[in-house]
């Protein structure tokens, strides 16, 4: 169980079946970052993007949490909204072909945060340039620290390939964070 | 086992990759967008009976505007001749199964979609089987029609109750009586004439007779002398037997090789020996094809001689 689901309880899910508006207030608070912060480095940084992504998400949610029956987490149910949202947007903005890539966009909500270290803009560069089948599995992992089940669940795939997509990722994104870190030392 | 696993940390340390909050007035759009959109997916039971008292009326809207097979222009040369039950004005539509029927004194053109023209005779009764761009066919069921085709072989056919004429890229008619008797009359190019592995040749000039349960008879000249057009009715589809044969033989010029050279296939040995003679007699066998290849029936040997002889015809 991640930090987010010890904070949503079965009667709060139960109470937002039962279209209590406080309640949804009430998961929003407690997903809003996560599934804001999936989609800005699913993005690339880019708020707009994000922005958009997110809402969706809370929307399907509040119109859509009859369909959750329990029989997986809720965070795992929210998760695998939050993928199919994202990659709908991503198809969409290939098919305009105005991709909402822009790997140096840093975003600005992060601004203060990142300054406080030169390389937290580096690693969400480098994040950004992982193929989306690697990025998605690596930032479910970082910020919901979900199982393999969990991630196969959301991602719709084996928990098989959900690790070795992990694997890879992770093998990537420490290649290019290894480069940074002795860039910024020389 | 992988189910319960916990995926491992990765390269990334905590702190590197802080979480980000949306926009303020985030969950007023939310909101705003829910509201826009109701929450109900499901219909009420007013919804459900108005679906299903709308569904009479859609199918009769969609049975009038479906997508019809496709069709050919029709126009009325003479008279009122009617598709289906509708009369042909001055144009009108055949469609895919529909009939066109003339009475004794009407006539009507068909445009055989960009290939070609079929006018169809008084008391003639015709239905589009297909019209498509490999395969334009009609049915003839009794009357006459005359078609122009220009097109590359076996694009148009006419089925009749006798057999089915094939376009080799040619202009005919085609006569069937009530009893599905037929009589084709080509006037340019060749006809094919086909009902269960039996096929006759027709070129320019040329006819041929067909019989229901017999097929296509023997094509013959239209200068060929009537003895021979008699005696070979007899031989097509009265059993005139050898008699009938030897009648055709006796009566036969160069041109009726045509004639001959059909007859090879439709008797026996004995018989065969007798036509190839003659037709030997009348023009002697041209380079490539000889009297044993001939005797034994080879395909190769028997259309290599007709093309030969139809240069003379």
């Amino acid at each position: 169980m991640t930090d987010t689901e010890r904070e949503v309880s079965a009667e709060l899910i139960e109470r937002c079946r039962q279209g209590d508006r406080a309640a949804f207030h009430a998961l929003y608070q407690a997903y809003k970052d996560k599934v804001y912060s999936i989609s800005l480095y699913f993005f690339h940084g880019n708020e707009a993007a994000a922005s958009d992504a997110t809402q969706q998400v809370f929307v399907k949610l509040i119109t859509g949490i009859g369909r959750f029956r329990g029989d997986s987490a809720f965070s795992t149910w929210l998760y695998r909204m939050v993928v199919n949202t994202c990659l709908d947007h991503s198809r969409a903005a290939a098919r305009r072909e105005q991709p909402v890539v822009d790997n140096t966009a840093v975003p600005l909500s992060l601004e203060q945060d990142l300054a406080r270290s030169e390389i937290a803009e580096k690693v969400q560069a480098a994040l950004s340039s992982l193929p989306p089948k690697l990025r998605m599995p690596v930032l479910l992992r970082y910020f919901e620290d979900l199982s393999y089940a969990e991630m196969a669940e959301a991602l719709h795939c084996s928990a098989g390939t959900v690790a070795s997509r992990l694997h890879q990722g992770h093998k990537l994104l420490a290649q290019k964070l290894t480069r940074l870190r002795d860039g910024l030392r020389s | 086992m992988m189910r319960d696993e916990r995926a491992p940390q990765g390269p990334l340390e905590p702190g590197e990759l802080p979480l980000a909050s949306p926009p303020e007035g985030m969950w007023e759009s939310i909101l705003a967008s829910v509201n826009a959109a109701p929450t109900r997916t499901g219909l009420r039971w007013w919804q459900w009976a108005a679906a299903f008292s709308a569904i009479p009326g859609l199918l009769v809207v969609w049975y009038a505007t479906r997508p019809r097979p496709g069709g050919w222009e029709v126009m009325a040369l003479k008279g009122a001749p009617m598709v289906n039950s509708e009369r042909v004005a001055a144009a009108g539509k055949i469609r895919v199964g529909e009939w066109l029927r003339t009475d004794g004194a009407s006539r009507a053109r068909i445009e055989v979609g960009a290939i070609g023209t079929v006018e169809v005779e008084p008391n003639s009764q015709i239905r589009l089987l297909a019209a498509k761009p490999n395969e334009h066919r009609l049915e003839l069921k009794r009357g006459e029609i005359s078609a122009v085709v220009s097109a590359p072989p076996r694009l148009f056919f006419v089925d009749t109750p006798a057999s089915t004429a094939v376009d080799l890229g040619c202009a005919y008619t085609m006569k069937t009586d009530e009893s599905g008797s037929g009589l084709l009359q080509v006037t340019t190019g060749w006809v094919s004439l086909e009902w269960k592995g039996r096929e006759s040749m027709v070129p320019a000039g040329a006819r041929c007779r067909t019989r229901p349960g017999t097929g296509p008879g023997t094509p013959y000249f239209t200068d060929a002398s009537e003895a021979l057009q008699d005696a070979l009715a007899s031989f097509d589809f009265e059993d005139g037997g050898a008699a009938a044969a030897e009648k055709v033989l006796r009566e036969a010029r160069f041109r009726d090789t045509l004639t001959l050279w059909h007859l090879l296939s439709r008797v026996g040995p004995e018989e065969r020996v007798r036509i190839l003679d003659r037709m030997i007699q009348l023009t002697p066998l041209p380079d490539g094809v000889s009297r044993e290849q001939a005797m034994a029936l080879d395909k190769d040997t028997l259309q290599r001689w007709m093309q030969q002889l139809a240069w003379k015809w």
